[in-house]
């Protein structure tokens, strides 16, 4: 393959109007992203006594079920997740009694709380009215029933899926009176990784004495979720909770603060403060201590990791924040594999457009990045590759595996240690020293 | 169908796409949604499948499908063909591309004037039928597709047509039959069908002087083989002592050369040692809990494992197999229809010698003697190559099995 040629067919970042813009690279892709389907599966795994049930191909069940046995919250071969799956008869008439008996039986013998119906790209290319069905059921059994789409042709990755499970729960929440909101609880929204109990926020906020409510998708319960809108405040730990945490607030009135896995320190300091506002709390002492310590490991780094060259694969953190803070450092992005594009007039697309002007193209597909290598010729890579194939070719992987459980000043001084690390590991490969 | 609470039966498309994965020099490309592929990485990886280099996905937008858009699918043939220089290219249609009637044949004939690939429209987008009907399906392909017409007979050698992946065991049972065949007859392995193969290898599948059959579904290939070159075949696999004894008798009658007798003096030395299970048959036959015995896998291995439970005695009181029974001659086995009725059967069933999947033998009770025989896989790995379930190295593992058996009645 070519790389000149594949790196032809990519737009710019500056270059871009919406996500459309941003080009795979290339038409045949090896794995491809994972579908909606997944992170469904991921969201309902986190909600303790939901049962997920997915109405599909034999393909779409086989995977999802053998992944759900595998791990994600769900544990063991008698888990949560049941399906239904479609033959060429129900894709001609439609899956309705199909669904009914297969209901019925999960109701006779198991007899959930609540039901997450997922449908897959078949019903949503036949057309089956699965919210309708998902309605009758609801009545005739007195139990939530919520339909969740994860159509693949829509979306570019799973986080959708993940999304819309999370947003569907608003249905589930019961009305509260002002009396019974509590400014000193929050639910946290959209953690889909790692363990929020062990993030550097959980521990400010125990230490402040907050109450910690639904932490959804991160590992909650049906009851939890009901009484969501007793919190005060809901905290959002990733973007794919914003939907959630926008219906909260219109239809109870929960205000919410941003509270991403952010990396320069100002965004953190930030985040905390607004959050501390909301909860009517002085500003920490400690955390003035960790803003000043990170601002100086931030100084203190510029100098090796100024004028590093690097290529942003699929990272646990913001995107594009991750990648304008890195800027800031003086490091040059050659190519940032997204599948977001929050507009040219997003501040983080502002600083980084300010300085460079970066290639952009979806992710999950690493096979063809081997021949970009060699035009773009990166120090780093950021993101999950085969780190033996990067050091034949003197890059340095990045990684970010201890990432997922953290939030707060801990994502900066993480980042940076490993960012360090990586510019060192580089520079040494390039000396020709470092070869495994 | 009703509810499913485990796995469901793996769709044709699985099937003929791990198939024909097992030809290096191939690539295979999925016309569908990408996380179809993403998802089924982890699965070939467990059936000793690597699929680096030679599976890709085009991926689908909603614009694909609602405009029956296909530039998405040229442009992926294109690069495969200029990246990548496969001999074959298989385009497989996916649920989607096939309720939609995208026409990768036209795609595949248009295109094909245009590169240097063979293309190969694989229109088995998951709704014919199960993974036995994808194999068969696979196995035709790539039997049909590579085989060449001149080819000169390679003196003692054979195929083996209808190896796979998704057999628990497949490479230790590949080795267990070299050592067979070498020692038996000193014959060489010439092509593998279905596994670990290549098309390079698969172009000579007409010089080897007989086909060795292991699945039914591999025997329509074997057929055309026969009617084109000339090979005969053997059809069947040798499990158990007996049945490895009958199995080279098979061959070697088929190909007209005696089974060394060194060979034989083993078989009946070892058949001898294990006289003392049928024995241990009939004593235990009085006692409460009766010895008997389930099997749970794919026609061919149940067939295989029956003759091992008559070598040693043990009645077989209950048969599942995993794939459709269309086409099989299995009267004594069962398909059940939904799931649950599957569960039914299994949960009753006490003190009993189970060799099957690991769900079925997790359904079955904690007084069962359980073998892991057969896919799918999930607590159990499986790592070496040197373990065969087929022929005599197969019955020593086996008949260890049926000793700790006897210890639990």
């Amino acid at each position: 393959m070519n790389g000149t040629e594949i790196i032809s067919r990519l737009k710019r970042l500056g270059d871009v109007n919406s996500v459309k813009d941003i080009n795979q690279l290339t038409a045949a892709l090896f794995p491809g992203a994972h579908c909606p389907l997944m992170g469904a599966m991921m969201a309902v795994g986190g909600i303790e006594d939901a049962v997920l049930l997915v109405l599909g191909t034999d393909e779409c069940t086989y995977y999802t079920k053998k992944a759900t046995i595998g791990g994600f919250s769900f544990k063991g071969i008698d888990n949560r997740c049941f399906s239904v799956v479609l033959d060429h008869h129900d894709v001609t008439f439609g899956c309705r009694e199909k669904l009914q008996d297969a209901f019925k039986e999960l109701m006779d013998d198991i007899a959930p709380k609540a039901v997450f119906i997922v449908t897959t790209c078949v019903l949503e290319v036949t057309g089956d009215d699965v919210d309708s069905m998902a309605a009758e059921l609801e009545e005739q059994y007195r139990i939530p029933v919520l339909p969740v789409h994860t159509e693949h042709f829509k979306t570019a990755n799973h986080i959708p899926g993940v999304r819309d499970t999370v947003t569907a729960c608003v249905s589930m929440m019961e009305q509260v009176s002002n009396e019974q909101i509590s400014h000193k609880k929050v639910n946290i929204i959209g953690q889909r990784m790692g363990k929020f109990q062990e993030t550097q926020l959980y521990e400010i906020l125990v230490k402040h004495n907050i109450e910690i409510g639904m932490m959804l998708p991160g590992g909650t319960t049906l009851e939890d979720i009901k009484h969501a809108a007793t919190a005060g405040v809901n905290i959002v730990v990733n973007e794919l909770g914003l939907p959630l945490a926008e219906r909260m607030k219109k239809r109870f009135g929960t205000p919410y603060v941003m509270f991403d896995k952010y990396v320069a320190p100002e965004h953190v300091l930030q985040a905390y403060e607004e959050l501390f506002d909301y909860l009517k709390i002085e500003m920490d002492e400690e955390l003035e201590t960790m803003y000043k310590e990170c601002v100086q490991l931030t100084e203190d780094a510029k100098e090796i990791l100024s004028g590093m060259r690097y290529v942003y694969g699929n990272t646990a953190l913001s995107c594009y924040e991750y990648n304008a803070f890195m800027v800031a450092m003086g490091m040059e992005p050659l190519l940032i594999q997204t599948n977001e594009y929050p507009g040219a007039a997003d501040s983080y697309v502002k600083s980084i457009l300010e300085c460079y002007n970066p290639y952009v193209t979806k992710s999950a597909n690493i096979a063809p990045l081997q021949y970009v290598y060699d035009e773009l010729k990166p120090n780093l890579y950021l993101g999950h590759e085969y780190e033996n194939r990067l050091r034949a070719k003197k890059i340095a992987l990045v990684h970010d595996n201890n990432l997922s459980s953290m939030l707060g000043f801990d994502v900066t001084k993480a980042v940076l240690a490993e960012l360090v690390r990586a510019a060192k590991d580089a520079k040494e490969l390039a000396a020709g020293e470092g070869g495994k | 169908m009703g509810l499913c609470r485990y796995l469901p039966t793996p769709s044709d498309r699985m099937g003929v796409i791990w198939t024909l994965l097992s030809a290096k020099g191939a690539v295979v490309l999925e016309y569908g949604p990408a996380g179809t592929t993403h998802f089924s990485v982890s699965m070939y990886g467990q059936m000793g499948v690597e699929p680096n280099q030679s599976l890709f996905t085009t991926h689908l937008s909603e614009d694909d499908i609602i405009m029956g858009d296909v530039t998405r699918l040229e442009e992926a043939i294109r690069e495969i063909d200029e990246g990548y220089h496969p001999e074959v290219i298989f385009v497989v249609s996916s649920s989607v591309t096939s309720i939609i009637g995208a026409d990768i044949k036209g795609v595949c004939t248009y295109m094909e004037q245009e590169i240097n690939a063979r293309l190969i429209a694989v229109d088995t987008g998951g709704f014919k039928g199960d993974y036995s009907l994808g194999m068969r399906e696979g196995y035709n392909l790539l039997t049909k597709t590579f085989a060449t017409d001149q080819v000169e007979k390679k003196k003692a050698s054979y195929n083996v047509l209808g190896a796979s992946g998704c057999d628990y065991r497949m490479r230790s049972d590949l080795w267990e039959l070299r050592t067979l065949m070498q020692e038996g007859f000193s014959y060489t392995e010439n092509a593998i069908l279905g596994m670990d193969s290549s098309v390079t290898a698969l172009t000579e599948l007409g010089a080897a002087e007989v086909n060795l059959v292991l699945r039914e579904e591999a025997l329509e290939a074997a057929k055309y083989l026969e009617k084109t070159y000339g090979t005969p075949y053997v059809y069947g696999a040798p499990y158990g002592y007996e049945g490895t004894a009958c199995w080279l008798m098979k061959v070697s009658d088929t190909i007209g050369k005696s089974v060394n007798p060194e060979l034989s003096a083993k078989l009946r030395m070892r058949k001898m040692n294990a006289a003392g299970y049928k024995m241990y048959a009939s004593m235990y036959a009085h006692k409460e809990n009766r010895p008997q015995s389930v099997l749970v896998g794919d026609v061919n291995r149940i067939q295989g494992f029956s003759k091992i439970m008559e070598e040693v005695c043990i009645p077989v009181t209950l048969k599942i197999s995993n794939h459709s029974l269309a086409g099989f001659e299995a009267e004594d086995i069962v398909k059940p229809a939904k799931e649950k009725e599957k569960i039914d059967l299994l949960k009753e069933k006490k003190y009993s010698l189970v060799l099957g999947d690991d769900i079925s033998l997790y359904l079955c009770d904690e007084s069962c003697e359980k073998v892991v025989t057969s896919f799918p896989l999930i607590r159990s790995k499986q790592i070496a190559e040197h373990m065969p379930l087929m022929g005599i190295r197969g019955m020593d593992y086996l008949l260890e099995a049926v000793d700790r058996y006897y210890g639990r009645l």
